[in-house]
């Protein structure tokens, strides 16, 4: 091998090692996020706080969430984060429905998307009734 | 006084053969127009930006718990705080209609065709360097508005399946918009994008530079008849002088950029600040009103009809890239946008339905 390919093959080399190692560390820099609060683990709500037809809005696992009192099929817990680009859906009690304000995706009351653009039905949060309070996770 | 400093420099630099070589002998061709002073202007207008956004650095906090604070008192009690702000604000908002006027006019004139695609990317990507600009200083004063108009723009990219909540997740450094994106955005803001646009307009002035300036607005240009096999410099022999002739028409175009932003901050001064850009971001209460800025809301429409997230998405991600790479999809020779009926037709389809998108998601 002649001098002058060596050297290129070397300086290539060096040039790729320092912009991998440049790279793959801006990579983890930007990924690695700082610890966060520690997140709840269960939440209990009473059961008289939510009237039947009426919710409550909560924030479990730092996600905002809404707990509603159906008038015919019980408490069921729903993340209020719109499926489509993130906004937070409203309970709407006239309506029965939950509404995104942002563009306009509306949800039944299981969380199944009725309207809009939202691609998927709401995130169902599991609860358990637990004498006379709600247990949330 | 003047005189002796001139020739201080003559000496030195040889300021003369500049101004003679750089100026005077920078012949601009006869049948140049106003537009052509719209890529100026758009200097100009970054330079403003710059200038005002170092001087709100100098109160501004970038922490969730003071960013809102903070610019209110930039507002309220920083003397002269308004002013510097009104005029960032104002200046952001006039920045990208002077970059998209630039650009469709350079497009209409046909500009964009070879020797000048690279010109035309150069540009094309310093116009989405602005936007984000814009987008990335949307965030920084911590409003209701900021906060959920940021909340939807990084959901975006969750409509592209694996690389999308990634992607969604380095932008906001989390699954919601936190302190983690406010720094983000505000090092974006400040300390990414600058030296990046930079390069974009050093880019694209060297490339003007160095090609020259585009000769007719309308027919077929001599490059566009000669074989393209060697690299030519365009020179007007025959043209006007830049200085006084070009010179003069871009001073009043300035003129003209900075009396429009003094007469809206003085007699609209809330053309900007909807309510909920006067409110604390909440982060658990979305507003009814949530409109984003007025060059974002064509998409956001667009975003609310297509059913289909991916598509929605997709299809504007396809509509950028082909604005991008136009010119290497347009070689059709002919300059002349009114003897091409086909194009005229499309583009005058997508500024309408730009139009008609951007006053529907304004009012629905």
């Amino acid at each position: 091998m002649k001098r002058r390919r060596f050297l290129k093959i070397v300086l290539a080399f060096l040039a790729s090692i320092t912009l991998l190692s440049f790279v793959y560390s801006l990579l983890k820099f930007l990924v690695a996020l700082p610890a966060r609060t520690a997140e709840t683990k269960k939440l209990i709500i009473r059961k008289n706080e939510i009237p039947s037809g009426d919710a409550k809005d909560i924030i479990f696992r730092n996600t905002p969430a809404v707990i509603i009192n159906r008038p015919d099929k019980g408490f069921i817990a729903l993340s209020r984060v719109c499926t489509h680009l993130g906004c937070l859906v409203e309970y709407n009690p006239v309506k029965q429905r939950l509404i995104c304000p942002c563009h306009a995706g509306n949800f039944d009351l299981e969380g199944n998307v009725l309207a809009g653009p939202p691609p998927k039905p709401l995130t169902v949060i599991p609860l358990r009734i637990d004498g006379e309070n709600i247990v949330i996770g | 006084m003047w005189t002796k400093i001139k020739t201080w420099l003559d000496v030195r630099i040889g300021l003369d053969d500049i101004i003679q070589t750089k100026i005077i002998d920078y012949r601009i061709p006869k049948n140049i127009n106003i537009f052509y002073t719209l890529g100026f202007l758009a200097v100009i207008a970054y330079a403003v930006q710059a200038l005002t956004g170092i001087i709100l650095l100098i109160y501004y906090i970038p922490h969730p718990d003071h960013a809102f604070r903070s610019v209110q008192d930039i507002m309220t009690k920083v003397p002269y705080g308004w002013l510097f702000r009104q005029m960032h604000v104002v200046g952001s908002n006039l920045m990208i209609t002077v970059a998209v006027l630039h650009m469709i006019t350079v497009f209409l004139m046909g500009n964009y065709k070879r020797p000048r695609e690279l010109t035309w990317l150069g540009g094309g990507l310093s116009l989405l360097l602005t936007i984000t600009f814009g987008f990335s200083g949307y965030l920084l004063p911590w409003t209701q508005l900021s906060y959920w108009a940021t909340t939807v723009v990084t959901s975006m990219p969750t409509a592209f399946p694996l690389i999308g909540e990634p992607i969604a997740q380095v932008l906001r450094g989390g699954d919601h918009v936190t302190e983690i994106t406010l720094s983000r955005f505000f090092a974006l803001h400040v300390a990414i994008l600058p030296p990046l646009f930079l390069a974009f307009m050093g880019i694209h002035l060297f490339l003007i530079n160095r090609i020259g300036i585009s000769a007719t607005p309308f027919g077929i240009a001599d490059e566009e008849k000669r074989p393209l096999t060697e690299y030519k410099r365009k020179i007007h022999a025959d043209g006007y002088p830049y200085y006084p002739v070009f010179f003069q028409k871009q001073m009043y175009m300035m003129m003209a950029y900075l009396a429009v932003m003094f007469f809206i901050i003085t007699f609209l001064p809330n053309l900007f600040f909807p309510e909920e850009a006067n409110i604390p971001a909440d982060p658990f209460k979305t507003p009814a009103q949530i409109r984003p800025a007025w060059y974002l809301l064509a998409p956001y429409q667009l975003l609310k009809l297509i059913p289909n997230k991916f598509f929605g998405i997709t299809i504007q991600a396809v509509l950028v890239a082909l604005f991008l790479v136009w010119p290497f999809v347009d070689t059709y020779r002919e300059k002349n946008v009114l003897k091409r009926p086909v194009l005229r037709g499309v583009f005058i389809f997508l500024l309408v339905m730009w139009v008609v998108l951007l006053f529907w998601g304004r009012n629905s």
